[in-house]
C-alpha cells in the first residue's frame, strides 16, 4: 500500500480526492488561479462526481485552501482591506444567488456553462501570457 | 476611480463574481484579479492577496447555502481542502523556482481540452 493510500484511509477519504486536493492546491499556488478551476474538472472527469456535486465540493474545499493562502500571502501586507470589504459585501450576496442557481440548474446546462467558462479562461491565459 | 464611486463599482463587481463563484464552484479569483489590476490599478501581488480575502467569505456563504440544501458533502470537502491547502503553500513556494510561462501555457491547453470535452458532453447528452 502506498503512503497516499495509507494517508487517505486515515483521513477517511478517497485517494483520488487527496490527489485532487494536493494537485489543485499546487496548481493554484503555482499559477495564482483559484483551486476550483482545477478541482471541478478533475472531480467530474476523474473522481466521477456529478457536475453539481463537484461544484459544491469544490466550494467547500476552497474554504481551508483560501485560509492557508490568505495566511501565507496576506500576512505579507499586500492586502488592500477596504477594497476587499467592498468586493466581499457584493460577493456575499452574489454567492447566495449563484448557489441557489447551482441547486436548480440541470446537470447538462451546468456542464455547458462551466465548460464555456473554462474555455474563456484558457483563451484569456493564452492571450495575456 | 476614487472614493464612493470606486467602492460602489467594487461592490457591484463583487455581486457578479460572487454569483459566478457560487454557480461555477470556483472562488472567483480568476475574475477578480484581472479587474483589480486593470480597472482598479492594484499591482499583481496586491490584487491576488486582496482577491484571496474575498474568496474566503464567498466560498463560506455558497457552501452554507448548498449544505442546507443537501448538495455536495461539506465535511469531505473541508477535509480534502485541508490537504489541498498544504499543496497550495508548496505550489506558491515552487512558483518562485519554476519558469511560469511554460507552465501557464501547458495549463491553458489543459483547460481548453477540458472545456471542449465538457461542452461536447453537454451537447451530446441532450
Amino acid at each position: 500500500m502506498t503512503a497516499l493510500h495509507r494517508g487517505a484511509r486515515r483521513l477517511g477519504l478517497d485517494p483520488r480526492l487527496i490527489a485532487i486536493g494536493v494537485g489543485g492546491g499546487l496548481l493554484s499556488g503555482l499559477l495564482g488561479v483559484g483551486g476550483g478551476i482545477v478541482m471541478v474538472p478533475l472531480l467530474v472527469l476523474w473522481a466521477g462526481y456529478g457536475q453539481r456535486d463537484a461544484h459544491a465540493v469544490s466550494l467547500g474545499a476552497i474554504i481551508p485552501i483560501s485560509i492557508a493562502s490568505v495566511l501565507t500571502y496576506g500576512v505579507a501586507g499586500e492586502v488592500h482591506p477596504w477594497e476587499a470589504v467592498a468586493l466581499a459585501a457584493g460577493s456575499i450576496g452574489g454567492a447566495r444567488v449563484g448557489a441557489v442557481a447551482l441547486a436548480r440548474l440541470d446537470e447538462r446546462r451546468l456542464k455547458l456553462v462551466f465548460g464555456l467558462f473554462l474555455g474563456a479562461v484558457a483563451i484569456l491565459m493564452l492571450v495575456r501570457r | 476611480m476614487t472614493g464612493i464611486a470606486l467602492y460602489a463599482a467594487l461592490a457591484a463587481f463583487g455581486v457578479l463574481t460572487g454569483a459566478a463563484a457560487g454557480l461555477l464552484g470556483v472562488g472567483g479569483g480568476t475574475l477578480m484579479v484581472p479587474f483589480l489590476t486593470l480597472a482598479v490599478g492594484l499591482s499583481q501581488h496586491a490584487a491576488e492577496a486582496t482577491s484571496l480575502l474575498v474568496v474566503l467569505p464567498t466560498a463560506v456563504v455558497a457552501s452554507v447555502v448548498l449544505h442546507r440544501r443537501g448538495i455536495g458533502d461539506l465535511p469531505v470537502a473541508l477535509r480534502f481542502g485541508a490537504v489541498g491547502a498544504v499543496g497550495g503553500v508548496a505550489g506558491a513556494l515552487a512558483a518562485l523556482a519554476i519558469p511560469g510561462k511554460a507552465l501557464r501555457l501547458i495549463f491553458a491547453v489543459f483547460l481548453l481540452v477540458v472545456s471542449v470535452r465538457l461542452v461536447r458532453d453537454a451537447i451530446v447528452s441532450r
